[in-house]
């Protein structure tokens, strides 16, 4: 038998491809389990071979060596068992393969193997079978030892004992909160639980978005759904949820959407709240709505997790709700106090003393041995104090190569953020130095010691100042806890406080919730949206103070998303849709009115995440070189609008090579990312809210080649992003020690070239890019090019029509820059808002680099006076962020037209008799060398935005069905364009003073007959305003924000009612007029070849029953005649009686 | 797997360990397996470890003696031309072969010394 085999193996080999491929035709056919090409074929193969190097090996060791011995001693004992004497592993495998192909070969063997000796005879084909049964063997060991592991842990989980009182409490009460702290296994394992008891429709929110992703994943492989969609996530831009989704994990804000469509949240039967001791903002809020939509669903189970912090709060604000208290699962930590002495502690003005933290690693140094492994991490307030400790301690680190230091915080590039994860070689530690984003948001195993500064940075709200503040501040107990727990997730470990133990007991208990902390206007405008009644009786389950609700009510006014009523407005119910900040919506409704939709969708998703300008690269010269031709000195929205448009452009051209060309630009690409997803859903908002036309959406067009190539091309692409999923997280990279001394500060090149050195040595051949491939699947490269082609060379006159509409989507964030600014360094310019003097320009700013910009041209400035300068080009910063850290800071500002600017968009316009003094908004002072002048440039400005508004609110669908015609918005962007560039008038700008504001009005004029007789109708200068005497400024009021002649002026009261010659340029009227008299007449009459009262066909019709037409019927008292004409007509009318009077 | 999911679950539980999962199919002959046959009656659930979804995974079967309820962890049960749970298989030891026992007095061993 031996021999035969040895004979038949000269003519068999085992490595040829092509005697493998003679069987790959009887085991592996098509219909096979296991089909040739397939990852489990290659598998086998290479089982095989492993399979038979052992065999071999066993066969040398001995054959047989107990065969045999166990004869003859079965009649030992009771039951006889039947089993064979001779042992065989096959015995073991309760598998067998046998199919009609096989029986054959093996059977009629003898002869046909000596026939055709090239094939395989009998002995190839059972020895192949045999090694399947073992491969089959071999595999279904692996999988159920997966389940085993899977289903030992899950029992391990502190949580599991409570399981059936869990379900019990879910079953019998509305309400159940359940209390666990970290490790407990709350977050996975009660979803799950409820699912296997039969509940479904589960629902179950996380304050974070990549929580949802990676708890989605955790709980599908779990529950043994890893490749179904029984659990999904959804999140902004993605979602994995089909109809056969029973578990969905979502984002907090997300469900508060929902419920904005679906008031009593029928698509589910349980909501889970997670982690709602974080008291985050839309956690707080959702919350309050859960609770009252309880009443409207008796059926609905909601369950509040969180950590064992403040469990009664949340039980009592759900009328006592049970509470389901588990234990979390943490190793003993020591607790070190350290002070830090008074010599070492940080000054306001100098850097951080980083010997304190050096002592703490040469202590470890010395205390534990290198071999007991364990990392080290350090929690600092913000990113200065991070790079501060991290020079120092990179500095022992390379001394003494035992640690390697890095640095995390939310402004790092994803890729420096994702180190923090990879392991340390032996004998070294990592040290991370992180923001407070380490205490819940990022988990890192493997932390046996902590340091705690005990303070961090918060952001707060100042509603005076009307601006955004980072402080520092102590930590609480609860935070102190939970950095401490970090030590102690995978053993145990030790924890040093760098204060002192009476301070810990000084904390407060709980951190100050969000709520507390921040600007409400996205807040009270969702409660207004979802009809919840008046913000300030809404039951909160911690109520923001008053003051803070009513700061967001006047807000949302002055952007006029809430009328005087606190109602709504049109543009307020779109702003409430839209997930994005007031200010930045509103661009987004103003743009679509103009052509401006490209660009303007392309800035509201550019300021609506993280810049992705990298701050490490800032100071990097190549960087800055690479980035020079992106930078717009118009401001930095459109430096962004370039980027991104670049981008865009390479993307279409290189595809993966964008990746390359913003790390040597210092770009996270990661942002252009989420800047083109946001985009297409803001699109796609405005298109549902018919505010853009939809394009005509021929399934990708093309022919069916065309399309045929295009569907195969996602079908790869699909097969790409599943590989990738497959793959993700299964491999972490060992560090290596130098990782933290170059890292962060490395020049572009270099980082390009070590990046990509990295990549193929990895040789997975995975180079398409995982972000590449889900957004080719997510847009069309092409059509988003045409888009993006629309915005890229804008003309001069769209470049100053956007500024305008940024500035009133912006509106009343404006920054005026201070007078003396020209004598001052770059770095000094100082700006002043309405509410707070003395804010400076972010140093990423354009601005900062290139300040002479906004400077005051000196050749135009003709000096009047001591502090008066006068010139046509003032211009304002209007800003997206107001933000105290050290110092205040503005940043994404756009410099506008300072005259052109106010007069269109400000909220409060008031004037003097002549016009030639404005105030705005309570705090700017204009004033105009020539009455002539101002009164043009006013009644302009009047008319355009009488015009403007009445668009918009056909636009928003509120006047009629009809939309905007085409020709009618043309003629009113030339206009605006017209009156910003063109508009050539001199002018001082400066701000009040505190004295100055106070008498600036006249007050209300008891005798104020004069004006009330000799004013002209001006509710025909703005239709639906009627002009009355001010009741608090005095002078009159001739539309919701223009008051004319309530400035308490040097000049006399009289100047009002005298009248000037003056001839109208365009019907050549020529008369004396008062100055109101004119803007009047100015108003309605229009140049000669305009004047067809039907040339607005559309505008007519769809206002015919407003006062806005051109005729309107007007009752003559001296004639006592009902007459029908324009206003103009009016006016001459009128004018005719005045004269036969006289 | 997502329409079968849609009737009441039929789970498996070893009576032994206490494992417990969702199964499928009970016999010999799991669906869509071709040329593979099972030597004994078996508990089985798709693979959820392999997006193939004809992939089959055995979780368990009956002791050939005591007919419990084992699963195929090699704690529970063992398969030797049938399948046995441990209880069995210790009572009737001397009756397998040199290496099964010599295999299990190695385990038992190492677990002994990863317990003290």
């Amino acid at each position: 038998m031996d021999s035969d085999r040895r004979r038949d193996s000269r003519s068999w080999d085992w490595d040829s491809p092509q005697c493998r491929a003679r069987l790959d035709e009887i085991f592996f056919r098509e219909q096979d389990y296991i089909q040739a090409g397939s990852p489990e074929h290659k598998e086998f193969w290479a089982f095989f071979d492993r399979f038979q190097r052992f065999k071999t090996k066993r066969d040398m060791a001995g054959p047989g060596a107990s065969r045999g011995e166990d004869s003859g001693r079965t009649g030992s004992g009771k039951v006889d068992l039947g089993l064979p004497k001779d042992y065989d592993a096959r015995y073991r495998i309760n598998v067998s393969v046998c199919s009609r192909d096989i029986e054959e070969r093996l059977g009629k063997s003898e002869h046909r193997s000596r026939q055709r000796s090239s094939g395989p005879g009998s002995q190839e084909v059972s020895d192949c079978r045999l090694a399947l049964l073992h491969f089959l063997d071999f595999s279904q060991r692996q999988s159920f030892g997966k389940l085993a592991k899977l289903r030992r842990e899950q029992k391990n989980l502190p949580i599991f004992q409570y399981r059936d009182r869990l379900v019990e409490l879910v079953r019998r009460h509305p309400v159940v909160v359940v209390a666990g702290d970290t490790g407990c296994g709350k977050s996975t394992q009660v979803p799950q639980y409820l699912l296997s008891a039969g509940f479904t429709q589960v629902a179950c929110t996380q304050p974070r978005r990549i929580a949802c992703i990676s708890l989605a994943k955790r709980v599908s492989f779990e529950s043994l759904n890893q490749y179904g969609s029984k659990v999904g996530y959804q999140i902004r831009f993605e979602t994995t949820r089909t109809t056969a989704t029973k578990l969905l994990f979502l984002t907090e804000g997300l469900l508060l959407r929902q419920i904005q469509q679906d008031r009593t949240l029928a698509q589910y039967q349980v909501v889970i709240v997670d982690e709602v001791h974080e008291r985050h903002l839309h956690c707080d809020f959702l919350l309050g709505v859960l609770r009252s939509l309880l009443a409207d669903r008796p059926d609905l189970r909601l369950i509040l997790m969180s950590a064992t912090i403040n469990i009664k709060l949340f039980s009592n604000y759900f009328s006592s709700a049970p509470v389901l208290q588990v234990p979390g699962r943490l190793f003993p930590i020591q607790v070190i106090y350290q002070p830090i002495p008074p010599e070492e502690q940080p000054s306001r003005s100098e850097k951080m003393d980083p010997r304190p933290y050096l002592r703490i690693l040469q202590g470890i140094d010395q205390r534990y041995p290198p071999e007991e492994r364990g990392d080290l991490l350090l929690f600092l307030s913000g990113v200065a104090e991070i790079s501060t400790i991290q020079e120092a301690c990179q500095i022992y680190a390379t001394h003494t190569r035992r640690w390697i230091v890095l640095p995390l915080h939310s402004t790092l590039s994803l890729v420096q953020q994702d180190k923090v994860f990879d392991i340390a070689p032996p004998g070294v530690r990592k040290c991370i130095i992180s923001t407070n984003i380490a205490e819940t948001s990022v988990t890192i195993d493997g932390v046996r010691f902590v340091v705690d500064s005990g303070k961090v940075k918060e952001m707060s709200f100042d509603p005076k100042a009307k601006m955004q503040r980072l402080q520092e501040f102590w930590i609480s107990r609860a935070s102190s806890e939970q950095r401490k727990g970090r030590a102690g997730r995978t053993g145990p470990g030790v924890c040093y406080r760098l204060y002192a133990e009476s301070d810990y007991d000084a904390f407060a208990p709980y951190p100050v919730p969000e709520i507390h902390r921040v600007a409400l206007d996205s807040l009270i405008l969702q409660m207004k949206s979802m009809s919840l009644g008046d913000p300030l009786s809404f039951v909160f389950i911690d109520p923001p103070p008053t003051a803070s609700i009513q700061t967001a009510v006047t807000y949302l006014k002055d952007q006029g998303a809430l009328d005087n009523r606190s109602e709504l407005t049109s543009i307020g119910s779109l702003l409430a849709q839209l997930p994005v900040d007031v200010v930045i919506g509103k661009m987004l409704v103003l743009g679509s009115l103009f052509n401006l939709v490209e660009p303007v969708l392309t800035v509201a998703a550019a300021l609506s995440v993280q810049s992705p300008f990298l701050r490490s690269s800032q100071h990097n010269p190549d960087c800055a070189t690479a980035r020079q031709p992106l930078h717009s000195n118009q401001g930095d929205p459109f430096t962004l609008l370039n980027t991104f448009n670049a981008w865009v452009e390479v993307k279409g051209e290189r595809g993966g090579g964008s990746r390359k060309w913003c790390r040597r630009r210092g770009l996270e690409e990661q942002r252009l990312y989420e800047m083109v997803n946001l985009r297409r859903q803001f699109k796609d908002l405005l298109k549902s809210h018919s505010l853009l036309e939809s394009e005509d959406s021929a399934p990708s067009g093309g022919d069916r080649g065309q399309r045929r190539e295009r569907l195969t091309e996602r079908r790869k692409l699909h097969q790409l992003k599943r590989d990738h999923e497959q793959q993700e997280g299964s491999k972490r990279k060992v560090l290596r020690l130098e990782e933290g001394q170059d890292g962060e500060f490395s020049s572009g090149s270099d980082t390009e070239e070590t990046g990509r050195k990295k990549k193929d040595k990895e040789g997975s051949g995975q180079n398409m890019d995982i972000q590449e491939v889900k957004f080719k699947l997510r847009h069309n490269v092409s059509r988003l090019q045409e888009a993006v082609s629309i915005s890229q060379d804008l003309s001069s006159r769209q470049q100053a029509l956007l500024k305008l509409l940024l500035c009133r989507g912006l509106y009343p964030q404006l920054a005026l820059p201070d007078e003396h600014n020209t004598t001052r360094k770059d770095s000094e310019q100082v700006f002043h808002t309405k509410n707070k003097q003395g804010v400076v320009i972010h140093p990423t700013s354009v601005f900062a680099s290139d300040p002479e910009v906004l400077h005051v041209p000196e050749d135009d400035t003709g000096e009047m006076g001591p502090d008066r300068k006068d010139s046509s080009r003032h211009q304002l910063l209007a800003f997206v962020t107001l933000l105290e850290t050290n110092r205040p800071y503005l940043s994404n500002c756009v410099r506008v037209p300072a005259l052109q600017a106010l007069l269109l968009v400000a909220n409060s316009v008031d004037t003097n008799a002549d016009c030639t003094r404005l105030v705005v908004d309570g705090w700017l002072e204009l004033e105009l060398r020539e009455p002539e002048e101002a009164l043009k440039v006013l009644s302009t400005a009047l008319s355009l935005r009488a015009e403007w508004e009445r668009l918009l609110l056909a636009q928003l669908g509120q006047s009629s069905a009809q939309g905007v015609s085409r020709k009618v918005m043309e003629k009113l962007s030339e206009g605006l364009v017209r009156f910003l560039l063109y508009t050539e008038v001199t002018y001082s700008l400066r701000r009040l003073a505190a004295f100055q504001t106070q008498n600036l009005y006249v007050g209300p004029q008891p005798d104020s007959e004069l004006s009330r007789t000799e004013a002209p109708d001006l509710s025909l200068l703005f239709p639906g305003a009627e002009a009355k005497p001010d009741p608090i400024k005095g002078g009159l009021r001739v539309t919701s924000f223009f008051t004319y002649n309530c400035l308490a002026d040097s000049k006399d009261l009289y100047s009002e009612c005298l009248r000037t010659f003056w001839t109208c340029p365009n019907c050549g009227l020529y008369m004396p007029l008062t100055p109101l008299e004119r803007m009047h007449h100015e108003a309605s009459c229009r140049p000669a070849g305009e004047q067809q009262p039907d040339e607005e066909p559309e505008s007519v019709k769809s206002s015919s029953s407003s006062a806005s037409s051109l005729t309107r019927v007007y009752h003559c008292d001296v004639c006592n005649e009902d007459l029908n004409l324009t206003s103009t007509e009016i006016l001459k009318h009128k004018r005719q009686h005045m004269y036969t009077a006289k | 797997m997502e329409q079968t999911s849609e009737s009441p679950q039929k789970t498996f539980t070893c009576q032994l360990c206490g494992l417990c999962s969702p199964f499928t199919y009970y016999g010999q002959k799991p669906p869509n397996t071709r040329a593979i046959v099972l030597l004994e009656e078996c508990f089985v659930t798709k693979d959820p470890f392999s997006p193939d979804k004809e992939k089959f995974l055995v979780l368990g079967s009956t002791c050939s003696l005591c007919s419990k309820c084992v699963c195929v962890g090699s704690d529970c049960s063992l398969f030797y031309t049938k399948r046995f749970c441990m209880s069995c298989v210790n009572k009737h030891l001397d009756q397998f072969p040199r290496q099964i026992q010599a295999e299990l007095a190695k385990k038992k061993q190492s677990s002994k010394a990863a317990v003290s």
